[in-house]
């Protein structure tokens, strides 16, 4: 169904789909016009329609009228994103260079692989497979292994995106379709007239909306958009068109990754140049680029750091959050403002009964979910005709079928208002079904919007009374107007003034609280007139219609959810700002804003200071509100920089009547603040909004399909408590993503200081490359991961969001930290390994400077130790990557007291205790690991690590326990000088 | 460590003003104050690590053994050298062109010099032969320095280059010279066996390699020459050789040829390790 207007046909618009002007106000003119001059202009005809030939034309010109389909990027492409994003491009490199390398030397030499002096092809063919494997040239060998590394955390990290995405689809599939998308965001029906009510499209009476669906009637109509040009077509355009900056994480990481990138690039050249002119070929001196730039490289983190939001999504998940983009995760822990909707998320989305007004007394109607709240007296007599006109004038009923369902749940054929009532009648009162069986109705008259009341009549219960009943429910005034009596404590009494006034009072509070207002009254028409078989004529009304009895008042409202409250105002203390955005109005926003805490208590906006003071509302301060409620009309009106001012002076802002691209405006003017804005909401009318946010969040349940693809995070049972949890996951993750980095970085000092030595001072390489990815994608993996599991360490909903532009994911402190001091330190134990075995083999410290150049030459097979003994190349190359493996296994011992330093960064590891099992699990594999890489059979060949002596594991001991004290010392000196040097410059 | 700062300006001034601003004198977003203490806490710093990296070297070469090292087990399989050593190993060289072997007969005489009769005989002892020269220590009490046997130039007969100063070169017949690696404390034989050399060609050469002279007689390291104490204790230690004399190798082709040792006590080395018990390189004699 196209837009309709009452009269006109197709329209056709310019094919430009420009955001600015996609953002504006939807240009429709057509409700404005008369139906001649609209027809003229679509060249239609208001009794046949188009021809079937132009409609064919129309339809040529125009497409089918169906939105177009979100571009959606393809599976190659964001396989390749994950292939050469990152730290790829500079794994890629390196493996280039790898592979140039070898090229090169094929080249030049007729033995490529280098290792056979004399003979190569007479002597391989005796190697096993196996043994061939080490005998190809080392720069294949490490080019093909950096290859496999890349492709290998590219696959892993784009299946994990894939996964979660999946999880998305068969959600969907799941979710049982809710029809009550509206463009309002409002889902009361709304009656349509051939009359232009108003000039703004989206609230005129004449005009039909695509996607809409009409609930009762009929009528006739003109399309006049179509497709795309609808204006849910144009904000389903507006919502997939809209460009959407990174998330914060990603932000984050990629600062991270410009630092790392930074770091191994300078040290890389640096060291290239240094080499050549040390005299290194600039082969060697490519080797050596490609060494620091693997050392440098955190190959494995990027992983971790995947692995980390998924474990988080999951958890989120089981607590009903499902996170759609993994870097969302994130994104609620940095969130500074939540722009919330207001139907369906902070209120329940049913309407229901709030209060009454009877015996010259309001009373409180239950509101929450599950009846759980305080009653009223039901004993007076006033309340049994209150609740006899509310349950016989009332059209809603029941569907069939739902008899085991609380009442609250069950589906109601009917408007919401009369569901309201039916549904209060049914808990207070017992089964409607049976009192409409008691009382047949005779006559009814529907409600209309020239009356503004319903009418019925019925017959009485009592089986001998022969009168009938008149049950009539209105606007408030307008059936006072009809009534002379009214019911007090079950007797009639003249309206008096004192009780009209009492009426006026009680209508004006129940109005002031934002609910809907219905009076009802009644009147018994007396048996002389309308005898028992009276044809009442509803068309030519032929009976009595005022001098009622006036019974009461009921008012309606959506009430908030329960758990609402409470979770605004764990927001407020963790320093996150919300907002209300709503289509609705402005009283019924500001009741629901006030009620669930999003104005607090005490809080006053400028018209309520106005009110107070008795003054104009131009002569209030506005700095002196913290509250303020806008209305979409006035927010039109704003320019930018009253937007903004708005924006930053009031703590408490209800926006009503907002269109969506108002939200979306309201949206941007968060974010330019530089507030990382968070968007709830359930509606088309929400989906540029929640695109445009930070992080989107849809409703599961209520959520109609274009917001919840538009949206990031999808809450499954709909409630913004769920939120509270999403933040609080959100600012764990970021804490713990700054650990586990903090954990794997600090191994990179001692990967890159046996290069640097290497060459600098020509000593036999201490570790090797293959070691190397040992470390960043075998043992650091599981530790850096279990730091996901850390519990936080202070109350974080406690603090305020973080700042984007200070508090950052990897900042100055944490490398200062990583690599400065912890990494220096780990650097030295696994150098003392590496000295203790060479010494204990028989080569001196003092003997290694200088020797590398006899030590890695092949021909060379008689070379002296300290002790005069003389070594071939095989052997003391044995005795090197003993040594790789050494340092090795010296790195996993002193990150062992790295990862439990890492569990946090400003208490005490006793304080935090060691309750992270998957961290002990952790520790454990990592050892394991390290063991069987050194002590498995055939590694010598695979990875060339050889057993160690038993002894030869202590080595780090000492550096690794240094870890433990030191870190414990810093955190202690923070914790006793809170902002002193220690932590001005350690604290991360 | 400016990263905070820089986040927030823009502009080249501004960020030029991140690298030193005039106003707070702050260079790099730190004042010199800052810097100072910084700098002064990573100098401590690193002065404390660079103490207690030495304090465990320290310790750990006070554990180490002066006259032997800890662990010999990858020395297992003793490697074994020749003489004289080209760009990796081969010794090829016309038997017309001097220049072309010069470097070798150059070679072999500076490794042959400490091996002069009258260096020996000044030096070492003359040791009974076909028996290990073992000279314990008694208790904690060093023998030290020990003594070590003479292995006289002459020894190499042919190729001592004494009757022949071109070592056979000059005539197409030229002599390698073979040595055992030393490792500490090895027993090379028992039963007064002593392991010898065999040299031979590898498959397809097995016909171009023609006659072989082995000197000392047989090729063997004679036992007395063992036990090695190491340098420390054994100063003088002469390393005994094997001399092999191509008598009659096929010329103008490369003869890839293997010689290795047999003994009744070494292990035979890895697979891998083509210099453990063994030697390989090309020999290619031209003619022209």
């Amino acid at each position: 169904m196209g837009d309709k207007d009452d009269r006109s046909p197709k329209k056709k618009k310019g094919g430009t789909k420009d955001m600015d002007d996609l953002k504006k106000e939807v240009p429709i003119t057509e409700h404005k016009m008369s139906i001649e001059e609209v027809c003229r202009k679509f060249q239609t005809d208001i009794v046949q329609g188009l021809t079937n030939a132009k409609a064919a034309e129309f339809l040529i010109r125009d497409g089918p009228n169906a939105l177009t389909p979100p571009p959606t990027t393809p599976e190659w492409v964001k396989f390749c994103r994950q292939l050469f994003g990152g730290f790829s491009v500079l794994l890629w490199i390196g493996a280039i260079l790898c592979l140039l390398a070898y090229a090169i030397q094929a080249a030049t030499e007729d033995d490529p692989a280098g290792d056979n002096v004399s003979n190569p092809h007479t002597h391989a063919r005796t190697y096993s497979h196996l043994a061939l494997l080490h005998l190809i040239n080392p720069s294949l060998y490490l080019g093909i292994v950096l290859t496999a590394v890349v492709i290998i955390t590219g696959c892993f990290s784009y299946f994990q995106e894939a996964k979660s995405s999946k999880i998305m689809e068969s959600f969907k599939n799941m979710v049982p379709q809710v029809d009550n998308s509206s463009l309002t965001g409002e889902s009361e029906p709304q009656s349509r007239s051939p009359d232009c009510t108003h000039d703004n499209p989206l609230e005129t009476r004449n005009v039909a909306f695509f996607s809409t669906n009409c609930v009762e009637g009929t009528a006739r109509g003109l399309v006049i958009c179509t497709g795309d040009r609808t204006v849910m077509g144009r904000i389903a355009t507006l919502t997939s068109g809209l460009e959407t900056g990174k998330t914060p994480i990603a932000k984050e990481i990629e600062h991270f990754i410009h630092i790392i990138t930074g770091v191994a690039v300078f040290l890389g050249i640096t060291f290239f140049i240094l080499a050549i002119v040390l005299g290194y070929t600039w082969l060697e001196a490519v080797i050596f680029l490609i060494g620091i730039i693997v050392a440098n490289v955190p190959e494995g983190l990027l992983a971790t750091v995947t692995v980390c939001l998924t474990l988080t999504a999951k958890r989120m998940a089981k607590k009903n959050c499902l996170v759609k983009n993994l870097e969302a995760v994130e994104t609620l822990g940095s969130t500074s403002t939540i722009c919330s909707d207001k139907t369906g998320t902070l209120t329940q989305n049913r309407m229901t009964v709030a209060h009454m007004w009877f015996d010259n007394q309001i009373h409180e109607a239950d509101t929450t979910e599950d009846q759980s709240g305080a009653s009223f007296d039901k004993s007076s007599v006033t309340w049994l005709s209150l609740a006899r006109v509310a349950g016989l004038c009332n059209r809603a009923q029941f569907k069939g079928g739902q008899d085991p369902l609380p009442i609250l749940k069950r589906d109601v054929a009917g408007d919401a208002s009369e569901s309201a009532l039916l549904k209060c009648i049914e808990l207070s009162c017992g089964s409607v079904r049976m009192m409409r069986d008691k009382n047949k109705k005779v006559a009814e008259i529907p409600f209309n919007s020239t009356n503004k009341y319903q009418l019925s009549v019925h017959e009485t219960e009592d089986p001998n009374d022969n009168r009938y009943l008149l049950v009539m429910k209105g606007a408030p005034e307008r059936i006072l107007d009809r009534c002379t009596t009214i019911l007090i404590q079950g007797k009639e009494q003249p309206m008096d003034e004192e009780l009209k006034e009492a009426f006026q009072n009680a209508y004006m509070e129940l109005g002031g609280l934002g609910e809907r207002v219905l009076g009802f009254c009644h009147l018994l028409l007396p048996e002389d007139q309308y005898p028992k078989g009276f044809a009442f004529d509803t068309e030519d009304v032929n009976f009595q219609t005022d001098n009622l009895c006036f019974v009461g008042l009921m008012s309606m409202i959506d009430p908030p959810r329960a758990a609402v409250p409470d979770a605004v105002g764990k927001c407020r203390s963790a320093g996150i700002k919300v907002i209300m955005v709503t289509g609705d109005h402005p009283i019924t926003a500001k009741a629901i804003a006030k009620g669930v805490g999003i104005i607090s208590e005490g809080n006053e906006t400028v018209e309520d200071i106005a009110a107070r003071l008795n003054i104009p509302v131009s002569q209030v301060n506005p700095r002196d509100a913290k509250a303020c409620v806008i209305h979409g009309t006035d927010l039109k009106d704003l320019s930018q920089d009253q937007m903004d001012d708005i924006l930053r002076n009031h703590t408490e802002i209800v926006f009503a009547r907002t269109s969506p691209q108002q939200k979306l405006i309201i949206v941007e003017g968060c974010q330019r603040l530089g507030a990382i804005v968070a968007v709830t909401g359930d509606g088309v009318n929400d989906s540029p909004a929640l695109k445009k946010a930070d992080i989107g969040v849809a409703m599961g349940i209520s959520g109609s399909d274009v917001s919840k693809q538009a949206a990031d995070m999808i809450l499954l049972d709909d409630n913004f408590a769920s939120i509270v949890t999403g933040v609080e996951e959100g600012r764990l993750i970021f804490d713990n993503l700054k650990k586990s980095i903090a954990y794997t970085l600090t191994s990179n000092i001692p990967e890159i200081t046996p290069f640097l030595f290497f060459i600098i001072v020509n000593i036999p390489l201490p570790l090797g490359t293959i070691t190397i990815l040992c470390i960043d994608l075998g043992t650091d993996m599981v530790p850096a991961i279990s730091l996901a599991y850390e519990t936080a360490e202070s109350d974080i909903m406690k603090r305020q969001p973080r700042n984007p532009f200070r508090d950052k994911l990897v900042n100055e402190r944490l490398i200062s930290i990583a690599y400065g001091q912890i990494g220096m330190i780990q650097a030295l134990g696994g150098f003392f390994s590496y000295f203790v075995i060479l010494a204990e083999n028989g080569f001196l410290p003092s003997f290694l400077v200088g020797i590398r150049l006899n030590w890695d030459d092949r021909s060379v097979n008689d070379l002296e130790d300290s002790y005069g003994q003389q070594w071939t190349y095989e052997q003391r190359k044995i005795v090197e990557f003993t040594c790789h493996t050494a340092f090795f296994v010296s790195i996993v011992v002193v990150q062992w007291a790295d990862v439990i330093i890492c569990k946090t960064r400003r208490n005490s590891v006793f304080q935090q205790g060691m309750r992270n099992k998957i961290l002990i699990f952790g520790l454990f594999e990592e050892t394991a690991l390290a063991a069987f890489l050194s002590y498995c059979p055939g590694m010598d060949v695979a990875l060339r690590m050889y057993p160690l002596k038993p002894t030869w594991w202590f080595c780090a001991f000492p550096y690794s326990f240094l870890i433990f004290v030191y870190d414990e010392v810093r955190k202690l000196l923070i914790r006793r000088n809170p902002g002193g040097w220690v932590e001005r410059e350690t604290y991360y | 460590m400016s990263g905070t700062k820089e986040e927030d300006r823009k502009g080249s001034s501004e960020w030029r003003e991140s690298f030193w601003n005039p106003r707070t004198h702050e260079l790099l977003g730190r004042t010199a104050a800052s810097w100072g203490l910084i700098l002064l806490f990573y100098l401590v710093f690193y002065l404390f690590l660079a103490g207690m990296f030495v304090l465990t070297m320290y310790i750990m070469l006070l554990t180490l053994d002066d006259y032997k090292p800890t662990w010999q087990d990858r020395l297992a399989t003793p490697g074994m050298m020749i003489r004289p050593k080209g760009d990796q190993l081969e010794i090829s060289f016309s038997v017309s062109d001097t220049e072309s072997w010069d470097g070798f007969i150059h070679n072999l005489n500076t490794f042959l010099s400490p091996y002069n009769d009258s260096y020996q005989v000044q030096t070492n002892d003359n040791c009974p032969p076909d028996q290990y020269f073992i000279q314990e220590d008694s208790g904690e009490v060093r023998n030290n320095p020990k003594r070590s046997c003479q292995f006289n130039r002459t020894m190499l007969e042919e190729c001592s280059g004494i009757s022949d100063r071109f070592y056979g070169y000059s005539r197409g017949q030229p002599c390698i010279l073979i040595k055992l690696n030393r490792v500490i404390g090895m027993l090379p034989g028992k039963d007064g066996q002593s392991p010898y050399v065999t040299c031979g060609a590898k498959r397809e050469d097995s016909d171009k390699i023609g006659p072989l002279a082995y000197y000392p007689p047989n090729g063997t390291f004679n036992l007395m020459y063992y036990p090695y104490y190491g340098k420390r204790a054994q100063v003088n230690y002469t390393q005994p050789l094997v001399a092999v004399k191509f008598l009659n190798a096929s010329l103008n082709t490369d003869i890839n040829i293997e010689c290795k040792i047999t003994s009744n006590t070494l292990a035979d080395g890895s697979e891998r390790d083509k210099f453990a018990g063994r030697v390989s390189f090309k020999l290619r004699i031209n003619d022209n």
